[in-house]
């Protein structure tokens, strides 16, 4: 099902929040919103559930407006909130309040359970579980419904590191086998691209960029945009340059720097040099092998031109368009 | 002491007689702490539910002056049903003072306060986002009350024994607005005050049992169905 943002503007109170002309999650894809707190992303998503209504323009869910398709919509809230009663209870009340009958919620209702790594739990209080079981019970809850439109807000807060990496391998199968169109909230980058297919980058309430995670990764509009998704900023002659994650290597090349070392941490698999360059703080991994530059000393690094874009300005507004980097 | 024994003989003797006075009394006690504690739930609870749920500029103010209502002595909202009701007052038209109405108006508003307050904590200790949740699952207006209600329901049946626990044992209001008279609007807490002045320990102790009974027996109803676990 597709959803569709147009023209909408919302606020709470006099503190405006989103600002959005236009917006397309299309059918069947897995769209992240990513961007800093107090960005949006959370309010977006509540639009598409229907939970808000915009002050100006129209949220359209399968071509309703919002409110009026809620039926079509799962939604995994961060915090997981669940009523007094086993999960078993709970995930059969979400399937009993779409109306489904007792054979169907029975069926849903293990499906998802075993899916989610939560069957051994159904008859456990759901207001007792751990926080990575509470969450991946709050996944089943949404899952089961096999919405059109499921929405996942920030859906691996309140795992540890390893459920994190767990969750993070099982999910986009789950999403695949029991939700339609999907869009996830974080404010991790690589939880957005090893989850999503669509970016929707949002800073202040305001659409930075949308489209193909590699589209959206490769053509950062401006020096923010291109920081969040992880660039490393450096001055050069025409303005800023931003060199994609991992892209700075020790030695010369395309696009070279010279960076005074201030620091040299050994983190076993490699070793992380940090340093200026033209004033701006610049950390490079060097392999473990590499002679280790000492602090103080200056030295060259360097990124292919396919991994660097250019800002013609430092700070522009309105939003400049990137270009790929030519730099000899 | 042998008086307070003899006392206690004499209560259960007229309490497992089937004391005509003694049934009657505490049968008007029930009906009017019952009627003040049922408007109380009814006025009190979406009341609470609106300073729980809400927020609006003048919320704390209200939940102060509720707090206050809390602590308010029955013989002062005795005085101002009595002011409001009495013949010269603005609504002696009715003739309601020294009725059965008049004392439940009096109980009802010692309850409500408590009530509200009540109702409104437990309201706000749920989840932030269990309504939203409700909402999104597709729960309509009225299945989303009833299942935020059940969630609350220690809170909920707190507020009902509060409520009664406070008008069921006070003296001050139901003299005050009910005249004591006998048949009439006599109840336990007034017949008990009455019977002490008369040096009749037998019939005070026999009402104060027969009160305390009553008022166990309600609240332990109460307590089971509070603490009963939803499936």
């Amino acid at each position: 099902m597709e959803a569709r943002f147009e023209g909408v503007r919302f606020a709470y109170g006099d503190h405006p929040v989103l600002d959005v002309p236009e917006l397309r999650f299309a059918e069947g894809r897995v769209t992240a919103l990513l961007g800093p707190n107090g960005s949006g992303k959370s309010p977006l998503l509540r639009l598409l559930a229907g939970l808000e209504r915009p002050a100006a323009g129209r949220v359209l869910v399968g071509g309703n407006p919002a409110p009026a398709a809620r039926d079509s919509v799962a939604y995994a809230f961060q915090e997981a909130v669940f009523l007094s009663g086993t999960l078993r209870a709970n995930l059969d009340l979400a399937l009993r309040l779409r109306g489904l009958s007792p054979s169907a919620r029975r069926s849903r209702l293990d499906e998802a359970a075993t899916a989610c790594g939560v069957a051994h739990l159904l008859d456990r209080p759901a207001n007792r579980l751990s926080g990575g079981e509470a969450q991946r019970a709050n996944l089943a809850r949404a899952l089961s419904l096999r919405a059109p439109l499921t929405l996942l807000d920030e859906p691996l807060a309140g795992f540890d590191e390893r459920g994190r990496g767990q969750m993070l391998a099982e999910l986009p199968a789950l999403l695949r086998r029991f939700a339609g169109t999907t869009v996830l909230v974080t404010h991790d980058r690589d939880e957005a691209l090893r989850l999503a297919e669509d970016l929707v980058l949002l800073r202040e309430g305001r659409l930075r960029a949308a489209g193909p995670r590699r589209e959206v990764f490769a053509a950062p509009p401006d020096p923010e945009t291109a920081a969040f998704l992880g660039y490393t900023l450096v001055p050069t002659d025409a303005g800023l340059a931003g060199v994609a994650p991992g892209g700075l290597r020790p030695g010369p090349g395309d696009f070279t720097l010279s960076l005074h070392v201030e620091q040299v941490v050994d983190l076993v698999a490699c070793v992380e040099v940090a340093g200026r360059s033209g004033g701006r703080r610049i950390a490079v991994e060097f392999p473990s092998d590499h002679p280790l530059p000492a602090p103080g000393e200056q030295v060259t690094v360097s990124a292919p031109t396919g991994m660097v874009v250019t800002f013609t300005k430092p700070a522009p507004e309105p939003v400049d368009r990137p270009s790929r980097a030519s730099v000899a | 002491m042998e008086a307070i024994w003899d006392g206690l003989v004499e209560a259960f003797r007229l309490i497992f007689r089937g004391d005509g006075e003694l049934f009657s009394i505490a049968g008007r006690s029930l009906l009017v702490s019952g009627s003040a504690t049922a408007l109380a739930m009814l006025v009190g609870v979406p009341l609470g539910y609106l300073l729980g749920r809400a927020r609006f500029p003048a919320r704390t103010l209200i939940l102060a002056a509720v707090g206050t209502g809390m602590g308010m002595p029955p013989v002062v909202a005795g005085l101002v049903i009595w002011l409001l009701l009495v013949r010269s007052g603005p609504f002696g038209g009715f003739e309601l003072i020294y009725t059965k109405q008049a004392m439940i108006i009096a109980q009802f508003l010692i309850a409500t306060p408590l009530v509200i307050a009540f109702t409104a904590a437990s309201i706000q200790a749920l989840p932030a986002r269990l309504p939203d949740l409700l909402t999104v699952l597709g729960a309509g207006r009225l299945r989303t009350l009833w299942l935020l209600a059940r969630e609350a329901r220690l809170g909920l049946l707190a507020a009902v024994m509060a409520g009664f626990g406070a008008v069921v044992s006070e003296v001050g209001a139901s003299m005050a607005v009910g005249g004591n008279l006998v048949g009439d609007t006599r109840v336990l807490t007034t017949a008990i005050v009455t019977e002490t002045s008369r040096a009749d320990t037998e019939r005070a102790i026999a009402y104060g049992l027969v009160l305390l009974a009553m008022a166990f027996a309600i609240v332990a109803v109460l307590t089971v169905v509070q603490q009963r676990s939803p499936r």
